[in-house]
């Protein structure tokens, strides 16, 4: 915490620029652990959709394959492929729903990184500590300064219009115009 | 046999919408965001466009546009598949000239239905 020994307010605002060091830091520390969390659940969806689509293209190809060399007159094997295409169209929208989870984790860890930026830049303003710190007015200036830097940050988090938007009322909805 | 161009930023949409279209019989071109897939429409014929609306370099609603003016394009059919599924956004979509607008993620008979029918 800040000494100050003068009673003109320095004091006061000095504490309050203290304070809000110490919210900032916390909040970035909070940030960075979640940042991982996102990073290591994007890992694991990654390898489980990686493996999934190695297996999906494996029977997607040989499917395609099959239904380009059989004669359209062979009903039987006509009829099996399309029990096949069946279960694998049902794997298609699963599918999806990873490659989405995916794209919503990538637009979590984008805002995420955003906010830590823009904390860092914040905590950048403390250091060097105010030129005359009896000033009450420096102290104030530095606050509002950082403070204008983490409401720049939530700005922008917000900006971001790359996130896929999670509508399950309206998948797979169709307009014909 | 009817060529598609399906534009995507995902390779795994990509993968999805061809294995689909493929297997009804249907060739596809793929291009991975809409400066790409303009690229590819005006360098080959195509039947039918699918595209997603928030892509880098490009995004779908230009696309469109972009489409329109080309003479071949005019009135080849282009449809949105995107998660995109404000009412505002469907609505800037028909202003720029889409057929269609299919919110993700699409149910594979429904998407090779809504095909076949503006292929007609």
């Amino acid at each position: 915490m800040t000494q100050l020994k003068d009673g003109s307010g320095a004091a006061e605002a000095a504490q309050a620029a203290d304070l809000l060091v110490t919210v900032a830091t916390t909040l970035n520390e909070r940030l960075a652990v979640t940042a991982e969390e996102l990073a290591r659940s994007q890992a694991l969806l990654r390898e489980a959709s990686d493996e999934l689509m190695t297996a999906f293209r494996g029977a997607a190809d040989r499917i395609v394959a099959a239904q380009r060399d059989t004669p359209p007159d062979d009903a039987p094997r006509t009829a099996e492929y399309g029990v096949v295409l069946d279960h694998l169209y049902r794997a298609v929208q699963h599918l999806q729903s990873h490659d989405l989870v995916n794209q919503l984790i990538d637009a979590q860890k984008l805002r995420v990184d955003k906010m830590r930026e823009k904390l860092g830049e914040a905590l950048s303003l403390a250091d060097p500590p105010v030129s005359d710190p009896r000033a009450a007015e420096q102290w104030i200036e530095r606050s509002r300064a950082m403070l204008d830097c983490i409401v720049a940050g939530i700005r922008q988090i917000d900006e971001d219009g790359r996130a896929p938007r999670a509508d399950k009322q309206r998948a797979g909805s169709v307009d014909l115009f | 046999m009817k060529t598609i161009l399906a534009v995507d930023d995902s390779a795994t949409m990509r993968e999805m919408v061809a294995f689909v279209l493929e297997s009804a019989g249907y060739r596809v071109i793929e291009a991975e965001d809409g400066a790409h897939g303009l690229e590819r429409a005006a360098a080959t014929s195509c039947d039918l466009v699918i595209t997603d609306q928030n892509m880098p370099n490009m995004d779908g609603l230009t696309l469109v546009r972009s489409l329109r003016e080309l003479r071949d394009y005019k009135t080849v059919p282009i449809l949105l598949l995107t998660t995109e599924s404000s009412d505002t956004m469907k609505a800037q979509g028909r202003a720029a000239g889409a057929t269609g607008w299919l919110v993700k993620p699409f149910d594979p008979a429904t998407l090779l239905e809504v095909v076949q029918k503006v292929l007609r």
